[in-house]
């Protein structure tokens, strides 16, 4: 079992400097700064790590793309983990943010910025205090500032926290949050790695993504390229949820099978095995499987994207046979409609209309036609692309997921007007 | 330069520009709602979408730049399948009552959802409720039809530059609208039904007045200031029903402020609607037939000698057609070169000069304004004398532009970062010749002001002359060194003109072309003869020395410098009055001629940048009103010598032979060219005469923005608006400390006493006023302020008495 990331957690006040250094922190930082930025991208690119956030973009590559002039560039973490299921980084914020901290120097140090941001989402109260102690402590340590190790690198971080919205967890409407506007994605092109933050050229990066920074440069990328499985390297945290018997973060290599996961690492699902109804493997926002592909399905990018799902954020949601799929599909509906930013049309009015018809489904005041309407409506607006952002696509994506798996239980609560599972 | 095909359209377009903005430069059209040229993009709605070869999603083309080679379709499977998408989720909260918006007949949403939509509603939920807010007297709001474009938001912000409007909440609970129910101030709010595609924003005066499609539309200009803004106006059963911003990208662009829209309900009320003589016996008006008329006026014409006749004309919405008709009539058949407009003016020292049009118009297009690198205003409030001119420099301020103002108070400005030097009234003369000192020093001066600074750097430099400068008791020096400091950096040349005089009403530009002024005639030309200008045409006509006044829709009691003065000459006087309106002075007449007013007959109205354009006839007269030049070949037909000619046409060749720039194109639509005069006038002496400064309170008067003409102040939907310059109405405005020094209170009644004169008011505080000022506004009966000011005497000097 490979811990990169949660290496350190377990141990008693993990979250001090001294605790971190005492377990080889701050090394990293040191081997990247007696690198080139080009070299540093290099390793970054070997390893393959992709961004955790959800998107999967490789991490290298946008570093890579960052221009090499005399603009400012920005580095900003997106901490504002709000994808229902998700609970990975606030560990590493709460239990090691040094380790997050060396890897934005790096980042910063790869992508000649000078400034990071620590975009925290607000309910992180706690979290958000811990950090900022833990940066406090970092400069005055010289791990941040004018001088970052006396090596005449010059980085500052700050934290800024969000103010509840999950839409700010999309890269740009974070960016127009952090600049001090209402919380709401940006139009694309250009895309923040061009014009970002205060229009500067912008590196956004999960806390995840960034954390695993210190140990790819530690161990080398080749290492780090050489776990998990092909195209999905490394490690991964898991926020493994619902009816299990051990919920809890778990990392992983990349690859490993989801009934390993569960059975293995999560204590099995509560009531067996057999007792599973389905599993939402990336976050709220993917759809869901079903447990007949649950049985061989593997975690990482490319298998669940076979199977039509996605990696998302690594919030694996498991459902038990207890479950009505369409109480749990009003319950994400009402999420999502609350949390559509309201900025284009297609999500802003689509996402209350879905919600409607799902209520109502819930509620036994199902039509004739609804089900297909509902699978009309996800069809047409989900992989359209109409939506600026991907929120949008989150209202839609699980139910067409849910209607393509659970079909029946739809239909049998359009003709009982009730439900079949209680 | 990219090149890219759109609809099998190829078209060549600047590098970075987006897919929508090729495509109308292609002639193609594409739907969209929050899409507006002159806004930045927003790109929410959504709708329009099109296909890019070799992507698997439809592009928004609002908002996707072009790229070489690019192949687009707007109308394929996919496109019309998004469309269509896209119209459903908007129709869903959208309220099914076309029937009774106004928008109905010219909705986007009605005709894209004809073109894209399904034709029934797939959705049977409960539609959401919106909040409808109260906006004031000009905006109605339907909210629960608006599609949360934001074209309201950025209208206010951008162009309006006042953040009035936003969109609160989140989501599906997005609501457009005030931040705080309030009604809006912009000047500029009645845009707002026009920018919204949907039938949330309305017109308010003219909600549930006519449907869209019953209308008949006249291409007019407007005739309320001197921007000459095209306006469609909008008629139906020989009334005007609305007026609407024509499209003009070199004037008005799109917009329309508020004073053009809404003034049109004052077109029809306390008309002269009839020929009218004063009975000897009652020694009342009474109605008779034209010809009684006209020969009772020529009678009176000839009674007297040629001297003793004076004419005054107004420079507001009168057509260079009827001031080309009156300063013929006085000076061909009257024999009288006693004539003027200014009756605003005070200082008449300039007309010593042979000035050309480029001295007295803008030398900048209002295109050019919004590339100006620093702007000075010198006794103007652009915003609210030539609201569609200060856009353009708002724009440039947007830009990056520095700008600086030389007021006697400080203005509601909306231009960014605008440095306002407030400069007591008086002193204006030798702040001028201090900056133009500091513009003059050799080399690297230090020390220098940052106006100077910025004037000194300036590539392309805006020197504006407004209302405040130009009717100033020294107005020709302030004019001659605002050109000395312009010349000083270069900025008079056939590149870059800088030097712009805003002057008077709509038509004050053709009055000048025209010849409406005692020392030359039209067209510039100088005459060996000279008339007595408008100050001394009253002075000696109420001394008795001038004896018939013939009066050209103006009213020299109410519009004249000193009131006091041109009541006494309207008095002593016989008066001919010819215009459209029941004024005091026709009421006072011996003959009253009816003519007609803007929107009645086809006329040429000049700019201020001296493009005479064409405005067409809308609606119908009263029917015994005649076209005022009309009147004047008429009244040519009892004298020896007869106006030559007999129709429009001829007339306008008469106005063309006077001045090239009223030739009128074969069909008449072509934009005359402006500032199409030659170069600016240099090297006229800067001695100053001596300023007067008294011990007392400056009384500074300014024209109140929505009720400054005949036809504003008639209106009944202006006349409810009581904000930006037409704040405190009625009353003198001094500054707060100021009253406490007086001890006087906000709403009390005072009285002003300069010299002999008095007035008794009501006086209000006003922080934007300095100490030692007292504002107040012209021209607005009952308590007429102009009453306190002596013509020649400068700013009059007042003391406030609390009563």
């Amino acid at each position: 079992m490979t811990q990169i990331i949660y290496k350190n957690i377990h141990l008693e006040n993990s979250h001090t400097l001294a605790v971190y250094l005492a377990n080889g922190g701050y090394t990293a930082l040191e081997k990247a700064l007696g690198m080139t930025d080009l070299e540093v991208i290099e390793e970054v690119k070997i390893s393959n790590i992709r961004g955790r956030g959800g998107a999967g973009f490789p991490a290298g590559e946008k570093w890579g793309s960052m221009p090499k002039d005399q603009r400012s560039n920005r580095v900003v973490c997106n901490a504002d983990e709000g994808e229902p299921g998700t609970c990975k980084d606030r560990v590493i914020l709460t239990q090691d943010p040094h380790m997050l901290i060396e890897g934005m120097v790096i980042c910063g140090y790869a992508a000649r910025a000078h400034q990071g941001y620590i975009y925290i989402r607000g309910e992180f109260y706690r979290e958000a205090e811990r950090l900022q102690a833990a940066i406090d402590e970092a400069y005055a340590a010289g791990y941040l500032g004018d001088n970052v190790l006396g090596k005449g690198f010059c980085f500052h971080l700050a934290v800024h926290r969000g103010a509840g919205a999950y839409v700010c967890g999309e890269r740009s409407a974070l960016i127009e949050s952090l600049e001090g506007k209402k919380g709401q994605p940006r139009l694309k092109p250009p895309r923040p790695g061009i014009v970002g933050l205060y229009g500067e050229p912008t590196v956004v990066n999960n806390v995840e993504t960034l954390a695993a920074v210190p140990g790819i440069i530690t161990h080398g990328g080749a290492w780090y390229f050489n776990l998990g499985v092909p195209n999905s390297s490394g490690t991964k945290l898991f926020s493994v949820s619902g009816h299990v018997n051990k919920p809890g973060n778990y990392e992983v290599e990349l690859g490993v099978p989801l009934k390993v996961l569960l059975e293995e690492y999560a204590g099995g699902v509560r009531g067996g095995w057999d007792n599973l109804k389905g599993v939402i493997p990336g976050g709220s926002s993917v759809p869901i499987l079903p447990k007949e592909v649950c049985e061989t399905v593997t975690m990482d990018y490319d298998a669940l994207k076979k199977a039509g799902t996605n990696l998302g954020s690594g919030a694996v949601i498991v459902l038990d046979r207890s479950v009505c799929i369409v109480r749990a599909m009003a319950r994400l509906c009402h999420f999502y409609r609350h949390e559509s930013c309201g900025r284009c049309s297609p999500c802003r009015e689509g996402s209350s209309w879905v919600t409607q018809i799902v209520d109502r489904l819930e509620n036994g005041q199902g039509r004739p036609g609804d089900v297909d309407l509902l699978m009309d409506l996800a069809n047409e607006a989900g992989p359209l692309g109409l939506t600026i952002c991907a929120l949008g696509e989150g209202v839609v994506n699980p139910v067409r997921g849910a209607i393509k798996a659970f079909r029946e239980e739809f239909e049998y609560h359009v003709t009982h007007g009730r439900c079949m599972v209680a | 330069m990219p090149t890219l095909t759109i609809d099998g359209k190829e078209v060549t377009v600047q590098a970075g520009t987006t897919i929508m903005r090729a495509a109308r430069q292609a002639g193609v059209s594409i739907p969209h709602f929050c899409f507006h040229p002159l806004l930045s993009v927003a790109g929410n709605c959504r709708m329009c979408l099109v296909e890019v070869a070799e992507t698997r999603r439809p592009v928004i083309s609002c908002v996707q730049p072009v790229r070489e080679g690019m192949v687009v379709k707007t109308d394929s499977e996919m496109v019309r399948k998004g469309c269509k998408t896209v119209i459903e989720y908007l129709l869903v909260n959208h309220p099914l009552d076309c029937p009774v918006c106004d928008q109905g007949g010219e909705c986007d949403l009605q005709d894209f959802a004809m073109k894209y939509g399904l034709d029934h509603t797939r959705f049977r939920e409960k539609k959401r409720q919106a909040q409808n807010y109260d906006l004031g007297p000009l905006t109605e709001t339907e909210m629960n039809r608006c599609v949360h474009c934001t074209r309201c938001v950025r209208f206010c912000t951008e162009v309006a530059g006042v953040e009035e409007m936003g969109a609160v909440n989140r989501g599906y609970h997005t609501q457009v609208g005030p931040y705080i129910e309030k009604p809006l101030t912009s000047e500029l709010s009645g845009n707002l039904a026009e920018v919204c595609p949907v039938g949330a924003l309305n017109n308010k005066p003219f909600h549930f007045q006519a449907r869209s499609w019953e209308l008949k539309h006249a291409a007019g200009v407007c005739a309320h200031c001197a921007v000459g803004c095209q306006i469609r106006v909008d008629h139906l059963g020989n009334q005007v029903k609305r007026v609407m911003a024509g499209r003009c990208d070199a004037i008005n662009q799109m917009w329309l402020c508020d004073k053009g829209r809404f003034a049109y309900d004052g077109l029809t009320q306390e008309r002269l609607d009839a020929p009218l003589v004063r009975s000897e016996s009652t020694g009342g008006l009474r109605e008779v037939t034209w010809a009684v008329a006209l020969d009772r006026a020529a009678e009176l014409l000839k009674k007297f000698r040629a001297e003793e006749i004076a004419g005054l004309a107004s420079d507001a919405a009168q057509g260079a057609e009827e001031l080309f008709a009156f300063q013929d009539f006085m000076r061909r058949v009257v024999g009288s070169a006693n004539l003027d407009h200014r009756l605003r003016q005070r200082d008449f020292s300039g007309d010593e000069q042979p000035l050309g049009r480029a001295d007295l118009l803008m030398n900048t297009p209002l295109v050019d304004l919004a590339r100006a690198d620093v702007i000075l205003l010198v006794g103007a409030d652009p915003r609210y004398e030539a609201p569609l001119l200060n856009v353009r420099l708002r724009q440039a301020t947007r830009a990056g532009a520095q700008s600086f103002a030389v007021h006697p108070r400080r203005m509601e400005a909306n231009l960014v970062n605008l440095t306002q030097i407030v400069v007591h009234p008086g002193e204006e003369v030798a702040f001028l010749e201090g900056l133009l000192r500091e513009v003059s020093a050799e080399g690297e001066a230090s020390g220098l002001s940052p106006l100077a600074t910025a004037w000194r750097a300036a590539k392309r430099p805006v020197l504006l002359l407004g209302e405040y400068a130009v009717n100033h008791p020294q107005a020709e020096i302030i004019r001659r060194l605002s050109v000395a400091l312009l010349e000083r950096v270069g900025a008079l040349g056939p590149e870059w003109n800088g030097f712009n005089r805003v002057a008077g009403r709509s038509n004050a530009a053709a009055a000048q072309d025209m010849g409406v002024v005692p020392h030359r005639g039209p067209g510039y030309q100088s005459l060996d003869r000279r008339g007595h200008h408008a100050e001394h045409i009253l002075r000696l006509a109420a001394r008795g020395e001038i004896k018939v006044l013939l009066l050209l829709g103006c009213d020299p009691g109410l519009e004249a410098v000193d009131t006091r003065l041109g009541r006494e000459a309207l008095a002593k006087c016989r008066v001919i009055y010819i215009g459209a309106y029941q004024t005091p002075a026709a009421l006072q007449a011996d003959v009253v001629l009816p003519g007609l007013t803007s929107t009645e007959r086809n006329a040429t109205l000049t700019n201020a940048e001296g493009r005479a354009q064409q405005s067409a006839l809308a609606v119908m007269g009263p029917l015994q009103a005649k076209e005022d030049w009309r009147i004047f070949r008429a009244l040519s037909d009892r004298f020896a010598k007869q106006l030559p000619y007999n129709s429009r046409e001829e007339l306008l060749g008469r106005m063309a032979e006077a001045d090239r720039r009223y030739a009128v194109t074969a069909d008449g639509a072509v934009l005359p060219k402006a500032c199409d005069h030659g170069p600016v006038t240099v090297d006229l002496p800067l001695t100053a005469p001596a300023g007067s400064k008294g011990a007392g309170l400056v009384l500074v008067l300014e024209s109140p923005f929505y009720q400054d003409d005949a036809i504003t102040r008639r209106s009944a939907i202006l006349g409810k608006l009581t904000q930006g310059r037409s704040a405190g109405l009625g009353m003198v405005r001094i500054h707060p400390q100021e009253a406490v020094q007086l001890k006087l209170q906000a709403g009390q009644k005072v009285r002003l006493v300069c010299g002999e004169r008095k007035l008794e008011c009501t006086v209000g505080v006003d922080a934007n006023v300095p100490m030692g000022v007292v504002y107040g506004h012209r021209e607005h009966a009952p308590v007429l302020l102009q009453d306190m000011c002596d013509w020649g005497g400068g700013f009059p000097q007042v003391s406030l008495v609390g009563l």
